[in-house]
């Protein structure tokens, strides 16, 4: 289970604009953390799991994500639950879900409760509807920006397993908050415009 | 005024209840017409924001009447033409008096409660109705003429008796008016929409003729003041004038409506979605690698091909209308809309997107109308071929129920809503 959000008091907001100031004149260890990032990604579970402390991350406005940049635009905001390729996932069951937030099939058909395929009011099954990536096609579809990619990711204990916590970059000097962007472990002239969270189940 | 119909003045008893007579049809008739002429006009206006707008109106008109704001109403405050009943025949000035009264704008209003119900007519959106609730205004004005009254009383004797109540009388209607503006809200028009037919889908209009499709499995064919013909075992009908096509076990068929004389036929179980702009049929055939959008004229027997996907994709029930066909696509990737002029045969991209949901377009003239489901809310939009406006009709909140299938009148927009849990459905209308 995830902890509860928390709604972001006038201390926290003040911190929040402190630490994006601070962050917008440097860059976040873009080199070590890319190279720690892709090191934990090729060393596999058990190592991920060492890296990590085993206690429960602090949040923001969801369980890891500390302060600054808002989730990407997703099904269930702010939830912005992705699976390894960065399609949405239902923010608790953690299934696969369509652009309607529907849990599908294999074959992206939307399920009922009970599993079964759903149907139309003609007694049909309903044809699978749009399921498309939460950075490039989401954001990049509400925010109007054509440049979106996932880049930086970084982990923390949730729940009991580790998430990671993924950076939707863009090179617009403007994030999903309205305010200036940060760095953040987004490479090539980007920075974070929002982000997502892939939850590995690894104990942690 | 009152005291004009007297026989003193009228000149007898019968000549009184004459006059009386004659002024009472003319303030019902002009109630009745300005009713008629307010529903008509609310049929062309946005039906939820009509409803919404009335029900303000009658909280701020019952503010007024309680006396918490001081709120100056539209009115003419001039009095009956005096010099009627002298220059013109008794027929005539007694007609004049009703009709002029009956009316409302032309006289004096001595509480909001017109206005509040002119509102609630535009709101309504149908004339008729409108017109039957306006009829009452109308017989209100007159039932002061004509209430029996001791011969040897002052004809203003009620009206000053009234007039010694009135704090009682505002009170009351305030009360009546916070009435009605909770009523408006609730009101089904004011969530956007109001009921045409339950348990059923499918909706297709033509010439002020609706027909669906039942839950049970029959097209019903409801044309406006005629009695249901009823199509058994029939699904997604399609009108286009005096011709209804369907789906059956076969096929689809094509026939009149009225006399059910067959007038065509495609044989094949594997089409369906017929769309009809006689002598045009739209319909979708699916293959085992393909399914395919054809237009067959049913006159020259000569067939197009506008559109063509991939088994997996979703390939919607078209519509026709005015030589122009318009459809969607639906795949894992993309939602889209399509509309093509079949004299020109070109194809024109009206709408897409990558995160939700766009079906079922419904053409009418120039304007088109479509599903536009999302992640927790699902939109009827219309927009309009020769421009980039669009605008939301209708709207459901939530994930329990979405739109279906549409059908675009001059007008009004029709449209299913199920329930997706249990697969309940039921048509619906908005004005556009």
């Amino acid at each position: 289970m995830q902890p509860p959000e928390r709604e972001a008091s006038t201390l926290d907001r003040q911190a929040e604009r402190l630490s994006a100031k601070l962050a917008e004149s440097t860059t976040r260890r873009s080199f070590l953390g890319r190279l720690s990032a892709a090191a934990l990604a090729v060393a596999g579970g058990s190592a991920v799991a060492a890296a990590v402390k085993p206690d429960e991350a602090d949040a923001f406005h969801f369980c890891g994500h500390i302060w600054t940049t808002g989730s990407c635009p997703s099904p269930y905001p702010p939830l912005a639950r992705i699976d390894r390729k960065g399609f949405p996932l239902h923010p608790q069951s953690g299934r696969p879900i369509d652009n309607l937030g529907r849990i599908v099939d294999s074959a992206g058909h939307a399920l009922d409760g009970n599993g079964n395929r759903l149907r139309g009011p003609d007694g049909e099954v309903l044809a699978p509807a749009p399921r498309t990536r939460i950075c490039e096609d989401w954001t990049a579809e509400v925010k109007g920006l054509k440049d979106l990619r996932v880049q930086g990711a970084w982990f923390r204990c949730c729940g009991g397993q580790i998430r990671k916590l993924v950076d939707c970059c863009s090179r617009s000097r403007r994030r999903i908050n309205g305010d200036a962007s940060l760095v953040g472990y987004c490479w090539g002239g980007r920075r974070v415009y929002c982000v997502m969270y892939y939850d590995t189940g690894l104990p942690c | 005024m009152l005291e004009t119909f007297t026989p003193a003045v009228c000149g007898g008893r019968k000549r009184q209840i004459v006059a009386q007579a004659l002024f009472a049809a003319a303030a019902i008739a002009a109630a009745t017409a300005l009713g008629l002429g307010l529903g008509f006009v609310g049929s062309r206006v946005g039906a939820r924001e009509a409803v919404l707008a009335a029900a303000a109106l009658a909280l701020v008109a019952a503010a007024r009447e309680a006396g918490l704001v001081r709120v100056p109403l539209p009115q003419a405050r001039r009095q009956v033409p005096d010099r009627w009943r002298f220059e013109l025949p008794l027929p005539v000035w007694a007609t004049g008096y009703g009709a002029g009264l009956g009316a409302g704008f032309f006289t004096f209003q001595p509480v909001s409660t017109f206005w509040v119900a002119c509102a609630g007519a535009l709101a309504l959106a149908r004339p008729l109705p409108a017109a039957l609730c306006f009829s009452l205004y109308g017989a209100g004005r007159a039932a002061m003429v004509v209430w029996p009254r001791r011969p040897a009383e002052d004809p203003t004797a009620a009206v000053e008796r009234l007039t010694r109540r009135r704090g009682a009388l505002l009170r009351a209607n305030a009360v009546a008016l916070v009435a009605c503006a909770v009523l408006l809200a609730l009101a089904p028009a004011a969530g956007g929409a109001t009921l045409v037919a339950g348990s059923a889908l499918d909706p297709t209009v033509s010439g002020g003729v609706i027909a669906f499709e039942t839950k049970t499995g029959d097209v019903v064919v409801r044309p406006s003041g005629e009695p249901d013909l009823v199509f058994p075992d029939a699904a997604q009908p399609a009108l286009s004038g005096q011709y209804l096509a369907y789906v059956d076990a076969g096929g689809i068929r094509v026939l009149r409506w009225r006399d059910r004389a067959d007038v065509a036929r495609i044989d094949s179980p594997g089409v369906s979605r017929p769309a009809l702009d006689w002598p045009n049929l739209a319909f979708v055939s699916v293959g085992p690698d393909s399914k395919r959008l054809l237009v067959r004229n049913l006159e020259t027997g000569t067939t197009r091909y506008p559109a063509n996907v991939a088994p997996g994709a979703d390939l919607g029930r078209p519509s026709l209308r005015n030589g122009r066909l318009a459809w969607h696509v639906v795949t894992r990737n993309r939602s889209r809309i399509f509309v093509r002029t079949l004299a020109s045969n070109t194809r024109r991209l009206f709408a897409r997107t990558e995160i939700g949901r766009l079906s079922n377009p419904s053409l009418s003239g120039r304007r088109l109308i479509w599903v536009d489901a999302r992640s927790g809310v699902t939109y009827l939009r219309q927009g309009r071929l020769d421009s980039k406006s669009r605008r939301v009709l209708a709207r459901i909140r939530g994930r329990a129920a979405s739109y279906w299938t549409t059908s675009l009148a001059p007008g009004a927009a029709y449209m299913t809503r199920w329930t997706i849990a249990s697969g309940a459905a039921a048509v619906y209308k908005v004005s556009t």
